[in-house]
């Protein structure tokens, strides 16, 4: 098929942190000196960097390479041009993220940072404000009475709605980038089968990220651990809050032996710790991968940083007896995590913990595919 | 006593001096040198034999020198390397020890002999032996020969008013030789007055120009004839016959001069490509222009315009095609009118597009600028930096394979203010994908042609190669020399060249004129034919066979009172090929220095029957 080139697009990039793309000169140095671009066929980064370059729109959409980097940034380093194409790829994902969402919204959150701050604070004083008007009776002896100022089955429900539309957004644009990356048609004619026996490929990504250790020596060995350790804890944050809020969110005081506080601290730190060396990597420029820091990311560690920090403060209130603290900062909490997961899980950088693991399923499967001769159209073979 | 022994009669046998080089182990290491010597001592005529380490040493030569006196020899054999290297050499020893020169002959026993068979060393060393009894034997008959000495007239043609022809004219004034510079067109400066700014400097191409101009002016040994055409030339190094028509006079009558010339310089320069109506869309689309072309109206924009407007429409989108009428495949491409396609590459269209694309680019910033190649040849110091400039202004590359020519054909919305053209091409650095591309304008990167000089090259019998250019005798060790001796090539007319190498080529044929008319005299080495009085009947066999116009003719002779028509050869034009030599029905004509009897007497050396050859073979 015959690609009509998109004028416009490199400049299109240029928007979401891509602004080196014009000095490759196709040189492919990225491409040898990238490991994971060997396994996969040695194309990328610079076929994507080429895509961008020429305008050739409908193969980036098609395209699911900027998943499969981790940005360790040998490529950057070895550019001959300083082109930077690891961070083009960075770019790139963050331009598809805009381009599977349909709303418009992650387009206009990358590329205005006062555009995603508002949106933030617009949740997160609605948030406040659900509180400030319809929060139950604030006792203020001891022991602290959290669910009588907030009760968990209230909470739970808010919970679940967020849910609900997250997903909805979520899963719709997941949806979108399957029908880019599957050429449309062509996914209906992929045998259910083989959708089904490549579904573990898809969790084992999404909690490991294996493959990221297979990344150059330019990254830090301490920073998978890092980053394991961070998505360890989003996960049991969701877990605690999404499923098991009403055995997390207690009046109880349990001794600092038992599960409950111990999950709660383990997920604190998994959080505080990975946010907390990752910003102060960017600030000193200390891992390639934080060489560059678009608004985006700055917005994404901090609101994460400071969910943690808000939520141990929380406990702390509550376990040493300081009724007051404890609902204050419970609304500061809320109304700090709340517009994160809205604005970020849909829209935003932190769309990537579905997108990186569904891109490595679809390899996954156009491969298996691609292996059945008939009914394969050549052109999966060659993605 | 005159010490030169030019004569044979002296001594009434040959005294022959063998010298076998070592060539410090490069000959030594597989023939039995020693052998060799010892075997030539007892070919006929050789007095001494003796083996050197290097023969083309002081020491060696200064050996050789001294035994022609000692020794009192009259000829001597050199086996050594190729007589490319030092036939010179022992020339110059034989002549030092008080021999005519040519009483000398050079055998190569080492690009022959040890290197060559590197693994047979017997057999080399007989074949070693073998040629040394062959030079002996052409020896016996060999005579004192003298370089043939022509006068040499001090004057230079420079042909073509170019920057090269204007370079060549500059270099030779400057050096106090007359030249005439003789250009068709009514102006100097060639090319270079189509060009705007030209490349690594961007300086105007105009400057150029106006500098060599300056020194042309200054200098009243320069005459610049313009309008002007040499029709005919005759003679020979040092004293040709120019005859120069034009320019067209008040009555429109041709005025026509002749010149008496030393040497000749060739820079009648090159045409650019001119695509076929059609080629890209070319002439069926006003948006396809060729470089030239898009020169020439970029220097039409107005300086203060934002937009590059072109035939009324506004042009947001150009694309640059390289290798336009260059690198063309057999098979792929449309053969031209002659049957040929160029296939070579012209050098200076990419470093050109590149710096064009780039100047349109700064200039109209908003515009959208593509480049389609096959590869990007940015050689030269500075060439590089514009494709580098190039690519961080935003220019987008493409890069095709030269056997899927990129399609360019109408674009199908037809709109005013819509891009025209509709380009479709596979693009290489994109894994082979199919692009299209629609554009307001494509430029055609035109490569070089050879110029358009059948009657020069008729006149001048100019060596054609098979890209049509005008081709020198060797392309690293005699680059601006041709066959036809006395005769100069100066730039582009010799093969694409940008103008730096234009006027490195022009400088270089400017020293190599001047180093002719270093002396009054033309030397020419005596190989020539001769023809023998008494034998020659006068058939005009020779005459007809000689491919030198002018080298051999029937002319009328008195013989003892007759009047009969013989051969008669002019050393100055003969370049002692030796076909005349062989169509001789009477065996009147022999090539001095290499006549027939010494043939048969080199065929003798080579097969006689040496006993110590049949030994060294069975040894």
């Amino acid at each position: 098929m015959t690609t009509q080139l998109h004028k416009t697009l490199h400049e299109d990039i240029h928007l979401f942190g891509g602004k080196d793309v014009d000095l490759c000169m196709n040189c492919g140095t990225c491409t040898v000196i990238c490991p994971l671009a060997r396994e996969e066929g040695g194309t990328f980064p610079r076929r994507i960097i080429r895509l961008i370059q020429t305008g050739q729109k409908r193969l980036l959409l098609k395209s699911l390479d900027p998943w499969l980097c981790y940005y360790c940034g040998d490529c950057s380093e070895n550019c001959p041009r300083q082109a930077n194409p690891a961070e083009t790829m960075m770019a790139s994902r963050r331009y598809l993220t805009s381009q599977y969402d349909w709303t418009g919204l992650a387009r206009l959150f990358y590329n205005s940072a006062l555009t995603e701050i508002l949106a933030i604070v617009l949740v997160g004083l609605f948030v406040t404000a659900l509180f400030v008007f319809l929060h139950g009776p604030m006792v203020l002896s001891t022991p602290v009475e959290l669910n009588t100022f907030a009760p968990v089955k209230w909470v739970e429900l808010g919970d679940w709605i967020m849910a609900a539309v997250l997903s909805f957004f979520l899963l719709t644009n997941a949806a979108r980038m399957i029908w880019n990356t599957l050429d449309g048609k062509q996914m209906f004619r992929i045998s259910p089968l083989i959708y089904g026996k490549a579904v573990p490929v898809f969790f084992d990504h999404m909690f490991t990220q294996r493959r990221s250790r297979q990344c150059g020596s330019a990254r830090s060995r301490a920073f998978w651990l890092k980053h394991l350790l961070l998505v360890t804890g989003y996960l049991s944050m969701l877990v605690l809050v999404l499923i098991l809020l009403r055995w997390f969110q207690t009046d109880t005081i349990y001794p600092i032996y038992n599960p409950q506080r111990l999950w709660g601290y383990y997920a604190t730190i998994a959080l505080l710790y990975p946010t907390g060396a990752f910003m102060i990597s960017r600030w000193r420029k200390k891992e390639p991968i934080h060489f560059f820091s678009e608004a985006s990311d700055w917005i994404f560690l901090v609101m994460l940083f400071l969910t943690a920090l808000t939520g141990i403060m929380v406990s702390l209130a509550r376990v040493n007896g300081f009724p007051m603290a404890t609902y204050v900062i419970y609304v500061i909490h809320l109304s700090i995590a709340v517009p994160m997961l809205v604005v970020e899980v849909p829209f935003s950088k932190w769309s990537h913990l579905l997108y990186r693991p569904l891109a490595l399923y679809l390899v996954s499967v156009k491969k298996a595919a691609a292996a059945i001769p008939l009914k394969t159209q050549p052109e999966t073979a060659t993605a | 006593m005159n010490t030169i022994n030019n004569t044979q009669h002296e001594h009434p046998e040959p005294r022959v001096g063998v010298y076998i080089c070592r060539c410090g182990g490069n000959i030594s290491d597989v023939v039995d040198v020693e052998r060799v010597a010892d075997v030539s001592r007892h070919i006929p005529g050789v007095v001494v034999a003796k083996v050197h380490t290097f023969c083309c040493s002081d020491p060696g030569q200064n050996t050789i020198s001294q035994d022609i006196q000692a020794e009192k020899l009259d000829r001597v054999v050199v086996a050594s390397c190729s007589p490319f290297l030092h036939e010179l050499t022992f020339r110059g020893a034989v002549q030092r020890g008080g021999l005519n020169p040519y009483l000398y002959e050079h055998v190569n026993i080492r690009e022959q002999g040890s290197w060559a068979h590197k693994h047979d060393p017997a057999g080399a060393t007989v074949k070693a032996i073998r040629m040394i009894a062959a030079a002996v034997g052409k020896l016996q008959y060999s005579t004192p020969l003298d370089q043939i000495r022509l006068p040499n007239h001090r004057k230079a043609l420079v042909i073509g008013g170019g920057i090269a022809g204007m370079k060549v004219a500059a270099d030779l004034a400057g050096r106090g030789i007359p030249v005439l510079l003789v250009e068709s067109s009514g102006r100097l400066g060639g090319r270079l007055n189509q060009w705007n700014r030209v490349f690594p400097t961007d300086a105007p191409a105009g400057q150029l120009v106006t500098k060599l101009l300056a020194q042309l002016d200054e200098n009243p040994l320069v005459e610049i004839l313009l309008n002007c055409k040499v029709t005919a030339v005759t003679g020979f190094v040092g004293s040709f016959q120019v005859t120069i028509e034009g320019p067209i006079g008040p009555a429109g009558a041709k005025t026509s001069a002749q010149a008496t010339i030393g040497a000749i310089v060739m820079a009648t320069g090159f045409r650019p490509y001119v695509p076929d109506d059609g080629e890209f869309l070319y002439k069926k689309d006003p948006g396809v222009v060729t470089m030239p072309e898009f020169i020439d109206l970029m220097r039409g924009q107005q300086a203060a315009a934002g937009q590059l407007v072109y035939k009324g429409r506004t042009i947001r989108s150009i694309a640059f095609l390289h290798c336009v009428g260059s690198r063309q495949i057999d098979g792929v491409h449309t053969p031209r009118a002659d049957g040929k396609i160029n296939s070579y590459c012209s050098r200076v269209c990419c470093t050109t597009t590149l710096q064009q694309a780039l100047a349109a680019k700064e200039r109209f910033p908003s515009l959208q600028v593509y480049d389609l190649h096959q590869d990007i040849r940015t050689y030269g110091r500075g060439h590089e930096d514009y494709y580098v400039r190039a690519g961080k202004a935003g220019i987008v590359f493409f890069r095709y394979h030269g056997d899927e020519i990129p399609r360019v054909e109408p674009a199908d919305d037809q709109r005013r203010g819509t891009p025209s053209l509709h380009i479709t091409f596979k693009d290489y650095l994109t894994w082979g994908e199919e692009l299209t591309l629609d554009v307001d304008m494509l430029v055609l990167a035109v490569g070089f042609m050879a110029g358009d000089i059948p009657d020069l090259i008729n006149m001048f019998k100019l060596p054609v190669g098979e890209d049509r250019f005008i081709q020198e005798i060797h392309p690293k060790l005699r680059p601006v020399e041709i066959s036809v001796n006395g005769v100069l090539l100066a730039g582009t007319v010799q093969g694409p060249m940008n103008i730096e190498e234009t006027l490195n080529a022009a400088g270089a044929a400017a020293v190599k004129a001047s180093a002719m008319f270093l002396k009054d005299v033309v030397e020419l080495n005596p190989y020539v034919a001769q023809v023998d009085s008494d034998l020659c009947q006068g058939s005009g066999a020779c005459v007809t066979q000689c491919e030198y116009d002018g080298a051999i003719a029937l002319v009328e002779t008195r013989v003892n009172g007759k009047s009969i028509r013989q051969a008669k050869v002019n050393p100055g034009l003969c370049v002692g090929c030796g076909a005349c030599v062989a169509v001789c029905p009477t065996r009147a004509i022999n090539l001095n220095g290499w006549r027939l009897d010494q043939y048969d007497a080199m065929v003798d050396g080579l097969t006689a029957d040496i006993p110590a050859v049949a030994a060294a073979t069975t040894g």
